[in-house]
């Protein structure tokens, strides 16, 4: 069910991209859908009642510095994490060269509609 | 002493109390992204948050003081140069682990050299300098692009033809 509203939220970032002219609009719509796709990887992740995997001082077992079994039984997934923050990284980068391209875009031709920019100026 | 002038007669930027606040907050920032940058094996946060978190204190100083303030303290050219750093000591700290233990990004410290123990300050081996890497490229390349962005709408005319064709 959560599943399917992820999707959902990624039929609207889709449709926003697809369907609207305005380019602000269209950046706006590709980053929703990268969001969506960053709320499924960590829904993939998630374990009801778990906790946050963070080591401390108390979940330790042994001398050898060994991650305690009930730590492991617990906590979230990690890898899932790690990955969306990764990915909201590169999301920031794209984010900033989609807004350049706008703001070329409409410095040059003095509009954000698509269908307007119909001519290469050199 | 200039400082504190330059805080009261400029022109450019925001209010007397924006400019007073932000000119006491800024370290305090800068303090707590290195905190985070260096504790990032042990606490969440790491490379990336602390960066980010170093990037906005200069970002406040850009929006509190304008454009021309935060030029003088971290210049276009200093920041690019930063920015290659960073990614340079990543790419440095990778190979070495290569050269020296066999494999791709091996933590070679933590197996020969300094040993350590879990959950202490120096324990991790590489992954500590690994995220002052990452900070540093991180904010810096973060501070770029906002700079680059205020450089670029300077004088902004909407419509306006480049290179004065048509």
């Amino acid at each position: 069910m959560l599943y399917a509203l992820c999707f959902l939220l990624f039929m609207i970032g889709l449709y926003c991209a697809v369907v609207k002219k305005n380019m602000v609009k269209i950046t706006i719509g590709i980053l929703i859908m990268e969001y969506a796709v960053n709320l499924f990887l960590i829904m993939l992740g998630y374990r009801l009642g778990g906790r946050a995997p963070i080591v401390g001082k108390e979940d330790l077992a042994g001398a050898g510095g060994q991650v305690s079994d009930l730590f492991v039984s617990r906590c979230v997934d990690p890898l899932p994490q790690a990955l969306v923050l990764t990915a909201i990284v590169i999301s920031l980068g794209s984010l900033a060269l989609m807004i350049s391209i706008c703001i070329r875009t409409y410095e040059k031709y003095g509009t954000f509609d698509i269908t307007k920019i119909r001519r290469l100026r050199g | 002493m200039a400082q504190e002038e330059k805080i009261a007669n400029g022109v450019k930027g925001m209010t007397v109390i924006v400019k007073t606040i932000s000119s006491w907050v800024k370290m305090l920032i800068i303090l707590f992204g290195i905190y985070i940058v260096i504790t990032g094996h042990l606490t969440p946060g790491g490379g990336f948050a602390g960066g980010v978190i170093l990037a906005s204190s200069y970002v406040l100083l850009m929006l509190a003081f304008g454009r021309e303030f935060v030029e003088e303290n971290l210049s276009l050219p200093v920041a690019s140069k930063l920015d290659c750093l960073g990614a340079f000591l990543f790419a440095l700290i990778a190979i070495l682990g290569f050269v020296l233990s066999g494999s791709f990004f091996a933590n070679f410290l933590f197996q020969k050299y300094l040993p350590g123990k879990v959950l202490e300050l120096v324990s991790a081996g590489t992954i500590p300098l690994s995220n002052i890497a990452i900070g540093l490229k991180v904010g810096a390349s973060l501070f770029l692009i906002i700079l680059i962005f205020s450089i670029c709408c300077k004088d902004f005319k909407p419509g306006a033809p480049v290179n004065g064709k048509e």
